[in-house]
């Protein structure tokens, strides 16, 4: 259940952060100030919001003693 | 497009592609190996990325390219080719004095330690005046504070034709006075005929070097 959580907010983070990453892709094919706008203020806040997803995905969770290390084997 | 743009794109394109996966394969974070993917993948490399567009993105955003492409900017753009050696900006920009791609970034950008972010603070209120807000006509657009000498003297200063010069002898303090501030030099009968866009009908255009 925990594991679902946790790849569900995993999983999002890599669409945000994709879509982040889409948006600055376009951005640089135009030199235009609205170009750096879009850029500055879609894709910027959108790749931190998925970086901040992820890093909340690792810290939300907490593994039993013991656990971590089994699932890793 | 500058020549770092087809690589930075390139591995953007990268990036989104292992963003995707790990989106679509979210189960691989059971094992370490998949954690460690994830952490590249969702913190590692999209961090380089918008590092990397930032740095393109401000670098682009010096160029007098991206200055004119505001329509109100076309007549300070126009004024850069005025034939007349009197003109400061046009004699500046037609024989290279500042780099021709980055010619207005280079006379209007303070240079102090903030000097780059706040131009591009003021860059960002401009992009809002000419979407939503009320545009001047390009005579009406003024400088928000008085010329400051120490742009021009950023790159005079120390210059054998600027130190020799029998105009800026005319008083024997004069340069002293240009270098505090207290003399600017756009005065009156000295270089102040500066993107004077009110008048730009009346006169002829530099073709250009091709």
């Amino acid at each position: 259940m925990a594991a679902n959580s946790i790849e569900r907010r995993i999983r999002w983070s890599g669409l945000i952060i994709a879509l982040g990453l889409i948006v600055q892709s376009l951005t640089l094919f135009w030199t235009h100030p609205l170009s750096f706008m879009a850029f500055l203020l879609i894709g910027c806040p959108l790749v931190a919001a998925g970086l901040l997803l992820y890093l909340y995905s690792l810290v939300s969770h907490h593994h039993p003693p013991g656990t971590e290390a089994e699932s890793s084997r | 497009m500058n020549n770092t743009a087809p690589i930075l794109i390139f591995f953007t394109s990268i990036v989104i592609v292992l963003a995707v996966l790990m989106a679509l394969r979210a189960e691989l974070t059971r094992g370490r190996g998949g954690k460690i993917l994830a952490f590249v993948t969702l913190a590692v490399l999209p961090v380089l990325a918008v590092w990397a567009g930032v740095h393109e993105q401000l670098e682009r955003s010096t160029s007098t390219k991206f200055c004119l492409s505001c329509h109100v900017m076309h007549d300070f753009g126009q004024s850069l080719s005025l034939d007349d050696k009197a003109y400061i900006p046009a004699v500046h920009y037609q024989n290279n004095f500042v780099p021709r791609d980055h010619a207005c970034f280079t006379c209007h950008t303070d240079y102090t330690m903030f000097g780059d972010y706040r131009a591009k603070w003021r860059g960002m209120h401009h992009v809002w005046v000419e979407y939503f807000g009320k545009i001047p006509q390009p005579a009406d657009i003024k400088l928000y504070t008085p010329y400051n000498n120490r742009e021009c003297l950023h790159c005079h200063a120390g210059a054998r034709k600027y130190e020799e010069a029998s105009s800026h002898h005319k008083n024997p303090d004069m340069l002293a006075r240009a270098a505090s501030g207290k003399l600017s030099c756009l005065t009156a009968d000295c270089h102040d005929s500066v993107h004077d866009v009110a008048n730009l009908k009346d006169n002829t255009f530099w073709k250009g070097p091709n």
